[in-house]
């Protein structure tokens, strides 16, 4: 019972947050003074017919709550609107895009799962040693560069310098397209590599410092069991909250790696209907990243009774 | 040893023992041998050069960094030019400290305001609890689903390009960040047997509230804030690296290299890698100086 | 051989710091040895070296034999073996020492599956025969559930039952009890006893408890600052000790005093001439009431006599009920009245859950009860003052010390702030910084530590810093929750022999709120028993601990850990 009730608690809170969140970027519009058919047609030079579409299509002349209501409804039936730069319906224009986006964020993913808790592991279980210092140095160290310049070092050096990847375009086929998205890709990775093995790293050595490890280690099991069983194992509760949080800032990050290495995704999609002031498909976007990350954390909140046991009785982690 | 703990929390698991200290936050600790004053002495070095060049640049700087010489494009540096020329032949160290201004001053608006407009936040959530606290936790919550990038990049696309709107969407999306640590070390610190003394004594909640906890929890915030001071440059310069914010001629660290793209391809590094540098030792010594001041912290706390 | 021999053990740390200094014991087979010291003895650093576990890169010299098998220096797997199979430790906290994300049953079965291949089944068979054996209630449903679903005692149980699974020949005992209620702690430390006679375990039991020590142990150690005080028979040093810091633990001790016909401390002072007759006085106003609280009616005792003074606290109905989510709400004080007369102490007994804490702050004015009056020298003094006037005026009633002296400091403000603050803001035309360096002199801080930061001091010295910031506001009545719980046996005697003295001296009014039957008897002229939220006896402490009334304060005494308290035999 117990579970199911805080199960729904927290699905009913991220479904108002997604709603809450929905209405700030619905009517973010309303914080621009003046017109609004002038903000929307800002820089273009409309027929009286595009003055017209861009009305019936955003319902101008309705009060803003029922604005609103055709814009959310619109979503749920996967009508984004059309977006000003492409006479195309913003939908189309973001499917087109997804799949460099999507294969972007998997392989980085990837790259952060695996490296990140490798360094992190690696450091919390030889904390202390040359071992432990060489990861603090080099995750600190790594932590420092901002994805755009490490975006600019990666074309520097791997591409132009040594001609290892590609350093621009998103490639044709499987394989061609992995090999121009793994440049980016480490890009992106790199930051989140770092952040993930700081978080690895401390909610171990914290779980370290705990009693249950002492009497572990006590009772006769050696230091893998120990580490294994006890140290992360409990540390992951942590590692999966920080994880979720992450993601809404890996998705924005992809809009700088894409625009760097000319990849033509939802990120750079973002940055050029800026430029084009193409504001409905900046509202979709943004509404887009805001469902991602929303979903995940969902689903780590999801996973988190599993992963503590407390966290059900709400008796609290300590 | 601890001593028996004896107290009737009216909490379901009532036997557990009150723990004498608060249990260590998780958070990431610099070694002790990396803290070596030495590093500390190099970071804050760096720190006054660079905010020197920034507060100074219009006398320092040796040309007018927006002077365009088309004779000498992608210059070498020289006597005459320290750091080379860019794709237009502006003198790179001319742009750099000019440039210095717009990353530095960007940084610190969006820190000292989402510090301000945080930690009040946090207080009053963390203080008055009950609804307040549950309406401010769902705005937090509301606020973290928008990355501080993403929230800069609505604000460009609202209100047009420059350095004014993303900037006060940046306070405020970091304003939840000081607000969720402001609100965790005010609880914390209510629960502490001294806050409920000074109202035995007599003292008011507000003036507990305003004149002994919050001055209390400030220095762990501030350590925080620091460290976003870091973060905030990276963002804001990265948004002028994509174009959105601080706009040409303005010379900025991350437009500068923006602009140093195309060149890069041709194998002229220097342009894009000044810059690029600058922002990681910026970003390095804000890093090691607030890991120091939380380190301290740390410290006195116990 | 001896089952555990020790011998000149030193360790340092890589600062260089030597925290033992050579020490010497021995554990033979069947015997129970106590290892009694105050916090920083170096008792726990000893005991688990016959485990093996030591701080890292700590340096230890001398030796530690088990068995005749030196421990130090051991290899990996051997050292492994050891602890599987030979030694076991029991840790002081069960709740932060059993892994919380896993389950009981992985706890009690890991080490003899992954350490000694041990099949699931047949752990699992040994496990429940464990549970059974330490009496925990249902083996079969513990096994699948998590620590937060039991209560400390009971997971203590699951503690003890995980030690024994290799069928240890020595048990080391790490303050096992600390962290549990009086008469839990009785049961466990019973237990305890019956499981090292039918095994027939060695036992080296870590407490800072003499008379917990005096209650289990054959053979005691005495530690302080890493060295050996004293060693012998259990009961001849406990009758005459030879130390003199064995002498001072001795006479500090409260458990050891319980059955003193005068309060020791009292007594064994030099106090001011005013003393004598100001306690004095309190007896003779709460000789009305004790006739009436020999015969407590339903539960509800009451000390309110027709008196001849109007008594100075007067409590009244007073209820207290916590509402808990998706659970029955919790009545933390149900229906308390009693007064205590001007000048006296009246001590509030009870374990944790009992509601003492919420009566004391609810006469302070941090919480508002539900229900009933609470009256201070005749003006109301009901619930959470509002508005600055009421405010000062329940400040100047009632002040409070609390329990832990490491929270109830501000960490920013210099102690003789703190103090000047308090004063300042009940002023009434005294010089503040004045008053303020006087408390702080009476309570015994130099010069020197009257300008430090809480920090610097310790746990004593701290909570006389809060005893003079009380004092500040000129209170009418003290409320002293748990005061000197959180302090080393020795320290708490000089703390509560200052309380003695300022009583004596101010003629202060104190509600002394423990779950110390033995400090209660030293500084109460009246005590209260609490038990889940009813005061079910009160009358002159003497009397309720000679002779008491109710079961449950049976209950408590019979735990009061004592060298006559019979838990040494089994059963």
């Amino acid at each position: 019972m117990n579970i199911v009730r805080s199960v729904g608690g927290k699905l009913a809170g991220l479904v108002l947050t997604l709603f809450l969140a929905s209405l700030l970027v619905f009517f973010s519009r309303f914080l621009v003074p003046g017109d609004p058919l002038s903000f929307l047609l800002r820089g273009r030079k409309p027929s009286p017919e595009a003055i017209a579409a861009v009305t019936e299509q955003y319902g101008l002349n309705l009060s803003p709550w029922e604005q609103y209501l055709k814009w959310i409804g619109g979503i749920f039936t996967g009508d984004f609107g059309r977006s000003m730069q492409y006479r195309q319906s913003v939908s189309e224009v973001l499917l087109d895009r997804l799949p460099v986006t999507l294969g972007l964020v998997i392989i980085a993913g990837l790259l952060i799962t695996v490296f990140g808790l490798a360094a992190g592991i690696l450091a919390a279980v030889k904390r202390g040693t040359w071992v432990d210092r060489t990861v603090v140095v080099t995750l600190t160290a790594f932590g420092a560069i901002p994805s755009f310049v490490a975006a600019v070092g990666f074309i520097a050096l791997f591409a132009v310098q040594l001609g290892w990847f590609p350093s621009f375009g998103s490639g044709e086929g499987f394989w061609d397209t992995i090999r121009h998205l793994i440049l980016p890709s480490a890009a992106l990775a790199l930051v989140y590599v770092v952040l993930i093995g700081k978080v690895t790293r401390s909610a171990m050595v914290e779980q370290l410092g705990r009693e249950h490890v002492e009497v572990a280690t006590s009772r006769g099991l050696t230091q893998a069991a120990v580490v294994r069983r006890h140290v992360l194992r409990n540390a992951v509760g942590p590692i999966l909250t920080v994880s979720g949080m992450l993601v809404a800032g890996l998705l924005v990050s992809s809009s700088i790696i894409e625009s760097a290495f000319g990849l033509s995704g939802l990120g750079s999609l973002l940055v050029h209907s800026v430029d084009r002031l193409d504001f409905p498909v900046v509202q979709a976007i943004v509404l887009l990243v805001v469902a991602v990350f929303v979903a995940v954390n969902a689903v780590v909140d999801l996973l988190q009774p599993l992963v503590d046991p407390r966290t059900v009785a709400g008796a609290g982690a300590r | 040893m601890t001593a028996p703990v004896i107290s009737n929390v009216p909490e379901p698991s009532s036997d557990e023992p009150t723990p004498h200290r608060p249990a260590p936050r998780v958070r990431w600790k610099t070694p002790r041998w990396m803290r070596g004053t030495v590093l500390v002495w190099i970071a804050a070095v760096v720190l006054v050069v660079a905010v020197l060049c920034a507060v100074l640049a219009p006398w320092l700087a040796p040309y007018d960094p927006d002077r365009i010489d088309l004779m000498n494009q992608y210059a070498s540096p020289s006597a005459a030019h320290w750091l080379g020329t860019d794709s237009l032949g502006r003198d790179m160290l001319s742009r750099m400290m000019h440039g210095a201004r717009t990353a530095l001053l960007g940084p610190l608006l969006v820190v000292i305001g989402s510090s301000i407009l945080g930690m009040l936040l946090g207080l009053l959530a963390a203080w008055r609890g009950g609804w307040v606290d549950a309406v401010l936790a769902r705005l937090f919550d509301l606020l973290f689903a928008f990355p501080a990038l993403l929230l800069a990049i609505l604000a460009v696309a609202l209100f047009g390009k420059g350095l004014v709107a993303p900037v006060i969407a940046m306070a405020i999306a970091y304003a939840p960040i000081v607000a969720r640590l402001t609100r965790q070390l005010v609880l914390a610190e209510k629960q502490r047997a001294y806050v409920s003394a000074y109202r035995v004594q007599g003292f008011g909640g507000g003036w507990i509230a305003l004149n002994r906890v919050l001055p209390n929890v400030t220095p762990v915030v501030g350590a925080q804030s620091t460290l976003n001071f870091g973060y905030v440059l990276a963002e804001l310069a990265g948004l002028s690296f994509l174009g959105l914010g601080v706009q040409a001629p303005q010379s900025d660290w991350g437009s500068m290299i923006n602009e140093a793209q195309v060149g890069l391809l041709s194998g002229h590094y220097l342009p894009a890698i000044i810059p690029a540098v600058a922002v990681v030792l910026v970003v390095v010594a804000v890093n090691i100086l607030g890991e120091e001041f939380a380190e301290r912290i740390g410290g006195n706390k116990a | 051989m001896s089952l555990l021999e020790i011998s000149q053990l030193t360790l340092d740390l890589p600062g260089g710091k030597r925290l033992l200094h050579g020490i010497d014991l021995t554990v033979e087979p069947g015997r129970t040895v106590g290892l009694v010291g105050e916090s920083g003895s170096g008792k726990s650093l000893t005991a688990r070296t016959a485990l093996g576990l030591f701080p890292e890169k700590a340096k230890l010299g001398g030796s530690v034999k088990v068995d005749g098998t030196e421990v130090l220096g051991l290899s990996g797997s051997a050292l492994r073996a050891l602890r599987l199979s030979d030694v076991a430790m029991v840790f002081q906290d069960p709740r932060a020492g059993i892994n919380p994300v896993r389950t009981l049953g992985d706890h009690l079965t890991e080490a003899l599956r992954l350490g000694e291949g041990v099949s699931g089944e047949a752990a699992r068979k040994r496990a429940m025969e464990l549970m059974e054996a330490v009496r925990l209630p249902r083996p079969e449903k513990h096994f699948h559930q998590y620590p937060h679903e039991l209560s400390g005692g009971q997971l203590q149980r699951i503690m003890i039952a995980g030690a024994l699974m290799g069928n240890p020949r020595l048990l080391v005992c790490d303050e096992p009890t600390t962290a549990l209620d009086v008469t839990t702690q009785a049961e466990i430390v019973r237990l305890l006893a019956t499981l090292r006679d039918e095994r027939g375990m060695g036992m080296l039991f870590i407490t800072h408890d003499l008379g917990l020590a005096g209650a289990l142990c054959d053979d005691v150690v005495v530690l302080a600052g890493g060295r050996v005080q004293e060693r012998g028979d259990m009961a001849a040093v406990l009758a005459h000790p030879t130390a003199e810091y064995t002498q001072r633990l001795v006479a500090a001790t409260p458990s050891l005093h319980l059955d003193d016909a005068v309060p020791s401390v009292v007594s064994g002072a030099s106090l001011p001439d005013g003393a004598g007759s100001a306690s004095a006085g309190g007896r003779h106003e709460a000789a009305p009431a004790a006739s009436q609280a020999g015969a407590p009616e339903a539960g509800r005792g009451t000390l309110a006599g027709d008196g001849v003074v109007e008594p100075l606290l007067r409590v009244e109905g007073v209820r207290r009920t916590y509402a808990v989510r998706g659970k029955d709400p919790v009545t933390a004080v149900a229906d308390a009245s009693f007064v205590i007369p001007r000048g006296s102490a009246l001590g509030v007994v009870g374990e944790s859950g009992s509601g003492k804490s919420t009566l004391a702050r609810m006469v302070v004015g941090l919480e508002t009860p539900d229900a009933g009056t609470i009256t201070v020298a005749g003006k109301d003094r009901t619930g959470t003052p509002r508005g600055r006037e009421a405010r000062l005026a329940h400040a100047r009633s009632v002040q409070m010390v609390f329990q832990d002296p490491y929270l109830s400091l501000d960490p920013r403000i210099p102690v003789i702030r703190a103090v000047r603050d308090a004063a300042a803001l009940h002023a009434d035309g005294r010089d503040a910084a004045a008053v303020a360096k006087e408390l702080l002199d009476r309570v015994g801080l130099t010069a020197e530590q009257q300008q430090a930061l809480p920090r610097t001091l310790s746990g004593g010295q701290r909570q006389r810093v809060a005893m003079a910031r009380a004092l500040a506001v000129q209170p009418e009545l003290l409320v002293m929750d748990e005061a000197t719980s959180a302090l080393d046996v020795s320290v708490q005697a000089q703390v509560l022999q200052l309380v003695t003295e300022l009583r004596a001296e101010r003629g202060l009014t104190v509600l002394f709120i423990s779950h110390d039957l033995g400090v209660v008897r030293r500084v109460c002229d009246e005590t209260l028993v609490l038990r889940r939220g009813e005061i079910v006896e009160a009358g002159p402490t003497a009397a309720l601990l000679d002779h008491p009334a109710h079961e449950y304060t049976r209950l408590l005494l019979d735990s009061v850990p004592r060298p006559d308290a019979g838990w040494r035999l089994a059963g």
